[in-house]
């Protein structure tokens, strides 16, 4: 079941289409990510999700109904990139005022934020104010508040930066722990590497447009070039195939591009009739970084302002 | 709505609980008493009690004439000295006296004694040597009426027979002009500072939000019109709770002060004072318009004073900028006051306290000379409803500058952009 869809959603602004239509599905339960450069369009169409902004066309479906950004708040945790807190208000004040804002009664978001407190060892915080917490503490604490009142969404906009490794593998394990309990977590970012670890699934956007849409694993074949990786005992001279097309050669290991209409097997007959004991052989992926940059390249790396008639 | 008064509580409860308002609302009338009271008694025991020497060359200036003066005025004492001038300048401090007046021997009661000169080796001010002046003043008018055979029954006649002019209000007696001015300035001053200075805690609150991103996190949760209408009402509550204490305490020492009995002092004056001006000016009237005028008022300025929260960044310079123009409506309405009091029916006070920008102050300075002689019940009636009518305008307005300007971050906008967010689809 998707959790949520978004169907041809456009917000134009003055000098920007920030999100021109885009469309997306995420199943429950999922970990998905939504990645792009800076100026993408990824918080405005965040902002959409959220309630903050109304589109200017699209639907948002939410558990398969319209979704009613007053009455669906409580459905939704949203961490943004620019973290906000009362600096000057207590920290277990305050965690009880938003989750009353969401629609938690007094007493349900009291006994959860105890529960929570606890669980990430935050007990003696509660009469802190937050300026009194260093830059990690307070992420920490917004990422409770975000998911204190169990929403089913959760949206998290760079959850990681400047966090520890130790506190981000806290936060990493909780994330983990929530998607098993159901929960669906947007996950925007553009570090590839945690997104490559955490997501299955992923969209790309560029310039208020969708370029990519679809699971990790998948995404890497459709963008893999061939590429193998062969390590061997000893390296033949005068290397010369028609299966395939030297690209690399390091003492021991080659990496070969297979030519179309060959498959591996005519590679590895190669080798092994030149007499090479093969080692290791693997087929070689792009890793997102590689496929990110790929799509994003050539597009001018800030966005330009336009006049949008519209 | 339940989230708008989640918001108002929190709005509420912080600034209450904060220390600068308990010590603004209780110790700054505490403060501002014992300053009127403390300068009253200050300067009534730091007046300062001169001994003065009279050398009398014209012989109009008799022992007993002197003795009669001192009996009635002891704050400074008059002596009579009979030693020259050019012995008595070098002496006069060692014989205990602050200074010394020489009455010029050709001295002729009809022609009068135009100045005298206060010799003495220090520079008193005004304070110190006017009292001396008028004791001076009073001898003297008593040699001229012993000169013109004026005994002391005619002279009752003299005295009584001065003209003062008072306004009596023949349709509402109680008005009585002069407290009317007092509290209409007091009601206009007041008014003057709860607009500014609470609209300036809304303007820094929704800046705050916004600079923190807090804003994003509540936005997500509420509409940017609940938290906007939420900081505003919090804080009109804050200036009316601030407002409430004040008329109870007022109304508390006012008691007290009448039962603890007139024993005297600035107490019993204050209380007398207070009694006049409760008797002769309807005050429920005045408290009623005072509440819906300040709270109106600040909803009209507040939801503006939000928006240009809302539409400026870190920088303070920018909300000076910005809430110049605000202000100066607020200014623009206090140099209005003073017509509107000195002349409550002019053409020009009634229509600026029909004008909603200019209402609150001016009509509040207008309130206290009569509902309805002075004021009639049309022309309140009618500013009530366009400060009405221009408060939900000014929040409707301010809300769709608001709900844009609270996210967008980067250049301060001008006015001319801010109209754009205002007045587009």
């Amino acid at each position: 079941m998707n959790i949520l869809e978004v169907q041809n959603l456009k917000k134009y602004f003055a000098t920007q289409k920030a999100v021109d239509d885009i469309s997306l599905q995420i199943k429950q339960g999922s970990i998905f990510g939504l990645l792009g450069p800076n100026g993408a369009g990824k918080t405005t169409l965040i902002r959409m999700i959220t309630g903050i902004f109304y589109p200017d066309s699209g639907n948002i479906l939410l558990k398969g109904k319209p979704f009613d950004p007053e009455n669906d708040a409580r459905y939704i945790g949203y961490m943004p990139e620019e973290r906000g807190l009362y600096k000057k208000m207590k920290i277990g004040e305050q965690a009880l005022y938003l989750a009353q804002l969401k629609g938690l009664s007094r007493h349900d978001a009291m006994h959860k934020i105890k529960e929570w407190f606890k669980r990430l060892e935050m007990d003696s915080w509660w009469n802190k104010k937050v300026e009194d917490l260093s830059k990690g503490m307070g992420q920490k604490l917004q990422f409770v508040i975000t998911v204190l009142h169990e929403p089913d969404l959760i949206i998290l906009d760079e959850p990681f930066s400047g966090l520890d490794p130790v506190n981000a593998n806290l936060i990493k394990d909780e994330i983990y722990r929530l998607a098993q309990k159901g929960t669906t977590i947007i996950f925007s970012t553009h570090r590839m590497e945690q997104v490559e670890e955490i997501c299955k699934h992923i969209i790309l956007v560029n310039k208020g447009k969708k370029i990519l849409d679809g699971t990790v694993e998948d995404i890497k074949h459709d963008f893999k070039e061939n590429l193998f990786g062969i390590q061997l005992e000893t390296i033949p001279e005068n290397i010369d195939g028609s299966s395939f097309e030297l690209i690399h050669t390091s003492n021991k290991e080659l990496i070969v591009r297979i030519r179309d209409g060959y498959k591996p097997n005519d590679v590895l007959s190669y080798f092994i009739s030149r007499g090479s004991g093969v080692v290791s052989f693997k087929e070689l992926l792009p890793s997102l970084n590689d496929i990110f940059i790929k799509l994003v390249e050539g597009t001018p790396s800030a966005r330009q302002f336009e006049k949008i008639t519209a | 709505m339940n989230k708008t008064i989640l918001i108002i509580k929190r709005e509420f409860l912080t600034r209450v609980r904060k220390r600068t308002f308990i010590i603004g609302t209780i110790l700054f009338p505490l403060l501002y008493l014992a300053l009127i009271f403390g300068t009253g008694y200050i300067a009534d025991k730091s007046r300062e009690s001169l001994s003065v020497a009279v050398i009398d060359k014209s012989g109009y200036f008799t022992e007993a004439l002197l003795e009669k003066t001192n009996q009635g005025d002891t704050l400074n004492k008059l002596t009579l000295v009979k030693l020259p001038e050019v012995i008595f300048k070098d002496i006069y401090d060692s014989l205990g006296y602050n200074g010394y007046v020489v009455i010029p021997g050709n001295t002729n009661w009809k022609e009068g004694l135009d100045s005298l000169a206060f010799n003495t080796n220090k520079t008193y001010g005004i304070g110190a040597t006017s009292p001396i002046e008028r004791k001076l003043n009073r001898l003297w008018d008593e040699i001229k009426n012993d000169s013109l055979g004026i005994d002391s029954s005619k002279k009752q006649i003299l005295a009584t027979s001065d003209i003062s002019l008072k306004v009596l209000n023949i349709k509402n007696r109680a008005a009585d002009s002069q407290s009317a001015t007092v509290i209409g300035y007091v009601c206009g001053f007041l008014m003057y500072l709860i607009l500014l200075l609470y609209g300036s805690q809304v303007m820094m609150g929704v800046t705050e939000e916004k600079t923190s991103r807090i804003a994003e996190v509540v936005v997500s949760s509420v509409k940017p019109f609940q938290l906007m209408l939420g900081k505003i009402i919090g804080i009109g509550m804050v200036a009316l709770t601030q407002f409430l204490i004040w008329i109870a305490c007022i109304f508390l020492i006012y008691n007290v002060g009448k039962f603890s009995g007139n024993n005297g002092g600035a107490m019993a004056d204050a209380v007398g004072s207070v009694q006049k001006v409760f008797t002769s000016v309807n005050i429920l009237v005045v408290v009623s318009c005072f509440i819906f005028y300040m709270l109106a008022g600040f909803f009209f300025y507040s939801s503006l004073y939000a928006a240009i929260g809302s539409a400026i960044n870190e920088d303070m310079r920018e909300a000076q900028s910005l809430s110049f123009p605000i202000t100066m409506l607020v200014i623009f309405s206090i140099a209005l006051m003073t017509p509107a009091i000195s002349n409550p029916s002019s053409p020009i006070a009634v229509w600026t306290s029909i004008i909603p920008f200019s209402s609150p102050i001016v009509m509040m300075a207008r309130i206290p000379f009569g509902v309805p002689n002075t004021v009639p019940l049309w022309q309140l009636g009618l500013s009530m409803a366009f400060l009405v009518a221009g408060f939900m305008f000014t929040t409707w307005f301010a809300a769709r500058i608001y709900r844009t300007g609270i996210l967008m971050y980067g250049k301060k906008p001008s006015w001319k952009e801010m109209m754009k967010w205002a007045f587009r689809k």
